[in-house]
């Protein structure tokens, strides 16, 4: 297994380093640092929530959240599953938030489905999104971390708050859930639901 | 190599390292391994923020940046509740004086203040993690309380015996009182210490908080009542500890309700 130090270059070098002189109010680092992790915590908001715009409001909002909370990273201490922690949680606040407008407007009878990738119509591969859209949250969550934003079972683990073995057991899980699902014709049925979020 | 294999290789490396010998017979002979890689491998092609979003964002973090200190080490906020635990027990102990010690036999009190101090210190390790994002844990900061609570039902219920009692409920509420007076100000205390951190989790760090101080409560009332009946205990001193849990995740609850709402209002 990969240690968690290791696993944190996935996302450039010196993120700590940035992280460090954000914390010393270096305007140069903190700009470097949204530039660096926003590209990534985007696509774990849109790999999970399936929807670019609201992607673009939880990037928002957990860049603030990361702003507030930022002198409780302590240096030398791997960056990312401090951010995803963060990003997570974020997560978690939206999905609610959309729980609670979708109980209050139950008159539209179907839920839209999320905005198709004009790219992926045209193959014969379901897209990520729509596919991992049929997973358990949690499954769901893991998978995007591992997969998409390359974290390690470490990372994960601590960003979840955790064991690694539970990480592991979800991913599995996941994989297995996928592999059914990608049967053509159990995919067929799954998708006029509108993927069930 | 098994489809089973390739779900290790997938999980214990970052991406699609897929590209061994073995692997990629394997990949060559199953369809479904080779769709799902496939699919996987787009999840990191998802599309990335617009420019000008970024720039916003870099615009607000800047235009509001100030030096922070980073939060001190863990050890100094075990200290403080390691401070704060003592000075609760000390306290409460001192103006009922020492009956409930004094009618413990050796092996009671090894057993009852042995758990004690282990649960102690598993909560406030706990909820010192939960003050920082992404803390690496022994113990699921959830199961916790469950599991704590549970040892020390098993170690009361084992350690006493039943004794016939007149007064259950009146000599019970008094003993409830006295332990509630010690635990709610050492929850508040250990609330105030926490708040230093970043709060993402609002209910679980307050019934961690709520459960450090029913601890307190309760080794306070174990140093000062002498009543050994197993029901007294189980049901007055314990109960100390799962009212003050419970109302730490109120508590809790609180805070997140007034943060959503104050949100809401902003935006």
């Amino acid at each position: 297994m990969q240690s968690g130090e290791a696993a944190c270059t996935s996302a450039g070098p010196d993120i700590e380093q940035l992280m460090s002189r954000y914390q010393q109010a270096d305007a140069g680092a903190a700009a470097a640092l949204v530039a660096t992790l926003s590209p990534q915590l985007h696509r774990f908001f849109a790999g999970q929530m399936g929807s670019v715009v609201e992607a673009e409001d939880m990037l928002q909002d957990a860049w603030l959240r990361i702003h507030r909370a930022r002198h409780t990273y302590r240096p030398g201490e791997p960056l990312l599953p401090w951010v995803y922690a963060i990003a997570r949680r974020v997560r978690v606040d939206n999905y609610r938030k959309r729980q609670r407008i979708t109980s209050r407007e139950r008159a539209v009878e179907v839920l839209p489905e999320p905005a198709a990738n004009k790219a992926e119509e045209t193959r014969n591969l379901p897209a990520f999104e729509d596919l991992v859209a049929s997973l358990p949250e949690n499954q769901r969550e893991v998978l995007t971390m591992l997969k998409v934003n390359e974290l390690s079972l470490e990372e994960v683990a601590r960003a979840t708050s955790s064991s690694v073995g539970a990480v592991k057991q979800k991913a599995h899980r996941a994989y297995q859930r996928l592999r059914s699902l990608l049967d053509q014709s159990q995919f067929a049925q799954l998708m006029p639901k509108g993927v069930a979020k | 190599m098994t489809c089973r294999d390739i779900d290790d290789l997938m999980s214990s490396a970052p991406g699609n390292p897929v590209h061994t010998p073995d692997t990629v017979e394997h990949l060559v002979s199953c369809e479904k391994c080779r769709t799902l890689i496939s699919v996987l491998h787009e999840g990191g092609k998802l599309a990335a923020p617009p420019e000008g979003q970024i720039k916003r964002i870099q615009a607000r973090i800047v235009e509001t940046l100030k030096p922070v200190r980073p939060l001190a080490p863990s050890r100094f906020f075990l200290f403080a509740c390691a401070i704060i635990f003592l000075c609760i027990v000390a306290i409460g102990a001192t103006p009922f004086g020492m009956n409930g010690w004094g009618a413990l036999s050796t092996m009671q009190r090894i057993a009852v203040f042995t758990t004690l101090a282990a649960s102690a210190v598993l909560l406030a390790i706990s909820m010192i993690g939960q003050m920082v994002p992404g803390s690496k844990y022994a113990f699921a900061p959830t199961a916790l309380p469950i599991g704590i609570l549970t040892a020390l039902t098993i170690v009361l219920a084992a350690t006493f015996r039943p004794h016939a009692e007149p007064d259950f409920v009146a000599d019970g509420l008094t003993c409830m009182r006295n332990g509630l007076t010690y635990s709610i100000p050492a929850a508040l205390l250990f609330w105030l210490l926490v708040r230093r951190g970043a709060i993402l989790y609002p209910k679980l760090i307050g019934a961690a908080a709520g459960g450090l101080g029913g601890l307190a409560g309760l080794s306070v009332l174990e140093i000062n009542c002498s009543n050994m009946n197993v029901f007294h205990i189980l049901v007055w001193h314990w109960g100390v500890v799962l009212i003050s849990s419970a109302a730490g995740a109120l508590l809790g609850a609180a805070v997140e309700f007034i943060e959503r709402w104050r949100s809401q209002k902003l935006s």
